[in-house]
């Protein structure tokens, strides 16, 4: 500790903190502020259409060598005639199925036939005898579209690791990247639980491919007021800059 | 009885100096992903990189025009200033997250920069699979300067040197000097991460284009998942994480680069000299080697007997692969989070929680219990054992091998059961906390309890954008205790106590 100085000399203690805290509150409440104006687009344009319905509607879980009962429960739900029926003509049979329900049961699901449709994300990877994707099915990809001038956030994306056969990978334009939606694809195939071909991944061996929506290019729209914040203070850090290194050399 | 003396104006104009250093060093590192955002064209972002490096300078530049001191630095001062600034780098840092819309709150942007800094590597971010490159980066550059250590990073380029951030260093956590000298030291460290992050990166990339990159996306995933590898932070560009690649080529590259962040840098010299007898002797070696392969294999049974993988590659890329990304606190992902709980039984999520637990080499970039701690209490419990079997009159000697044969202290054995025992009331915090919102299960709140206040990143689904402010804010604080071993925020404490009660000097 130091104590070189009387009492009188120093700064109250308290009012430093106090100020410190209170420049850290208005901080916060101005960036807060300045986000909070954000202009906004309206993305209920972005919809995928002709997605159709999934076989199952809730997400019913399991637990491998824990509870184990609802796997076969799901089984016969996915192969149950009402389920198949919800799904469109083109794929007959094996139900949509969503990411989310093959994680909270994927034995459930394992060597299933089923439909799934997601947004082709990232890159492909060709390897022999098809390539490698990564498709989300989750709200960005068939309701708001990526988050880009909007606030419809609806968490993690979630998606399946798929295995493109054959040349399906060639009918994708474009995958999903910043400011682009890629491709929305409906794929059928099977899905693996622990797929060999992919060091026990939990995969879909996709052999049909149907193209529900074409690449979406989106453009965020500039916020103006926090451009010209930026800039003021910019010029006041650089300002404040060489106010220090001057008072550094006295 | 010793009066505490109440902290004056100039202790505090003191912190405020080093607080300012640490802000200018964090202002700066915003420099690179604004000059990103520029070049393509990502304008919002490009501002919002602008207004929190412009804070943060003028932060430092308010702090260096008006409380520079020449006072010297105690430990007291050194504790409260390392404390201060594991929480003031991430409240900083999390203005351009906060300004990018894609957190939910306040409490969000905090958490994902302290994860980020802390290189715990869990992630609260919306839409991560279309996010900007340059707000990507961002978050793995903080990665990587939290792992080398913010502080040492900042004050070896920015202060003075010598005896003044000597303190610091060690009260960031680093029980190991490296070399006699810090500066020294500092720029070692820097040379390993610099040449490794040439040759790790060099070989991702090559890598990455014989998976089916392009090159230029191979450089931009490269370099990040360099950074989180090395950094054992556990960022990852895409959602999927390493699943993403389906290369067993990258997961061993990225499992090599894991080992490499979490060997002590005291071990990086030793092999840097080319004398690898004090890597293998040394007490943390031995002990990381016993316990993962233990663990490993406890970690295969349970696979295979929860019927999850019944193939050797299966293990090796799903199991060790984990097993790897826990023990050296980094917290990549070849598993969606859901699987540990629904797909790998009961044994294999223990074994893993064990690995999270116990945490990486102390003076790494690696988080947890460390290796060394736990080597030292093992040491002490069969020295006990020794005592206890010998005749009375026996003089028992414990010895290990750290750095330079050591011989077992009580207070070496007394301080490192205490930190033990903090991280446990670390994660029975975190466990309590996230079972009082009563949503999950003890397996869920036990995992990610452990990984969060390990600084370990592994989830297993219950850190997500959706997750209650309040459980953040627990896990906020575990990340923060976990990063600083819990003396510089008792420390902190003291000092705020003191601050209040203290008797003023005369």
């Amino acid at each position: 500790m130091t104590g070189s100085h009387s009492e009188r000399s120093r700064p109250p203690t308290r009012r430093l903190l106090v100020g410190a805290v209170a420049v850290l509150v208005l901080l916060l409440a101005g960036v807060v502020w300045l986000e909070s104006l954000h202009p906004q687009l309206d993305p209920s344009g972005n919809a995928v259409q002709g997605v159709p319905p999934l076989a199952l509607d809730d997400e019913p879980t399991c637990r491998r060598f824990v509870d184990e009962a609802p796997i076969d429960d799901i089984r016969q739900r996915l192969e149950s005639q009402a389920a198949i029926e919800r799904v469109e003509e083109g794929f007959p049979s094996g139900g949509r199925i969503s990411s989310t329900q093959v994680y909270l049961c994927p034995s459930a699901y394992d060597g299933k036939e089923v439909t799934y449709v997601g947004e082709v994300v990232g890159e492909l990877l060709p390897r022999r005898g098809g390539a490698w994707a990564q498709v989300n099915d989750d709200e960005y990809a068939l309701v708001t579209g990526p988050v880009v001038g909007h606030r419809e956030r609806a968490g993690f994306n979630t998606g399946l690791s798929v295995w493109l056969e054959g040349d399906l990978a060639d009918r994708i334009a474009a995958p999903g990247r910043p400011l682009l939606r890629g491709d929305v694809v409906l794929l059928r195939g099977t899905i693996l639980r622990a797929d060999p071909d992919d060091g026990g991944g939990i995969t879909l061996r996709a052999t049909e491919l149907e193209t529900l929506a074409g690449p979406l290019q989106l453009e965020a729209p500039l916020h103006t007021l926090q451009a010209v914040i930026a800039v003021v203070l910019s010029l006041l850090a650089a300002g404040a800059s060489l106010w220090a290194w001057q008072v550094r050399r006295r | 009885m010793t009066a505490i003396l109440r902290p004056d104006a100039d202790d505090i104009k003191l912190i405020g100096y080093y607080l300012g250093k640490v802000l200018l060093g964090l202002g700066l590192l915003q420099l690179i992903p604004l000059v990103t955002a520029l070049t393509l064209g990502e304008w919002n972002s490009a501002s919002a990189f602008a207004i929190g490096a412009a804070i943060a300078i003028i932060a430092w530049a308010l702090s260096d025009g008006l409380l520079a001191t020449r006072q010297p630095l105690s430990w007291a001062h050194g504790m409260v200033i390392v404390a201060l600034a594991w929480l003031l780098g991430p409240i900083a840092t999390a203005v351009p997250m906060l300004l990018s819309g894609r957190f939910t709150d306040p409490v969000h942007a905090l958490f994902e920069s302290m994860s980020a800094l802390t290189t715990t590597g869990m992630s609260v971010i919306h839409d991560l699979d279309h996010t900007p490159v340059s707000e990507d980066l961002f978050r793995h550059l903080l990665q990587i300067a939290g792992g080398l250590g913010i502080i040492i990073v900042v004050l070896s380029v920015f202060a003075a040197g010598g005896a003044r951030i000597t303190t610091l260093y060690a009260s960031e956590g680093r029980d190991e000097r490296v070399l006699p000298n810090i500066i020294r030291t500092a720029r070692f460290i820097f040379q390993v991460a610099s040449t490794l992050f040439v040759v790790g990166t060099t070989a991702l990339v090559i890598a990455l284009v014989a998976t089916g990159f392009t090159f230029p996306r191979a450089v931009y995933h490269g370099v990040n998942l360099f950074f989180a590898s090395f950094a054992t932070g556990g960022f990852s560009v895409m959602q999927s994480s390493i699943i993403y690649y389906h290369s067993a080529t990258v997961e061993l590259l990225v499992g090599l680069i894991m080992v490499a962040g979490t060997l002590s840098f005291g071990l990086h010299l030793a092999l840097w000299r080319g004398d690898p007898r004090d890597v293998l002797r040394h007490l943390e070696t031995r002990t990381l080697t016993v316990t993962t392969s233990l663990l490993f294999a406890l970690l295969c049974v349970g696979l295979v007997r929860a019927g999850s993988y019944d193939t050797v590659e299966a293990l090796l890329r799903k199991g060790l692969f984990t097993m790897v990304s826990a023990a050296s606190s980094t917290g990549h992902q070849v598993n969606v989070g859901d699987t540990y709980l629904y797909d790998w039984g009961l044994l294999a999520p223990a074994a893993i929680v064990g690995a999270m637990a116990m945490g990486g080499m102390a003076s790494s970039t690696a988080g947890g219990i460390k290796a060394l701690r736990v080597g030292i209490t093992f040491k002490s419990l069969t020295h006990e054992i020794r005592r206890i079997l010998l005749p009375e009159s026996a003089l028992v000697v414990t010895t290990y091998h750290a750095g330079k044969r050591q011989v077992l202290r009580d207070e070496n054995a007394r301080a490192a059961t205490t930190v033990l025992l903090l991280f446990i009331a670390s994660y029975l915090l975190g466990i309590t906390t996230a079972l009082a919102y009563g949503e999950l299960d003890l397996t869920q709140a036990i995992f990610e309890a452990v990984s969060v206040g390990s600084n370990i990143g592994v989830s297993i689904g219950v850190v997500n954008p959706g997750m209650p402010d309040g459980l953040a804010l627990v896990y906020i604080l575990q990340m923060w205790l976990g990063r600083l071993e819990f003396v510089a925020a008792f420390a902190l404490l003291g000092y705020l106590f003191s601050l209040a009660r203290g008797r003023a000097r005369a």
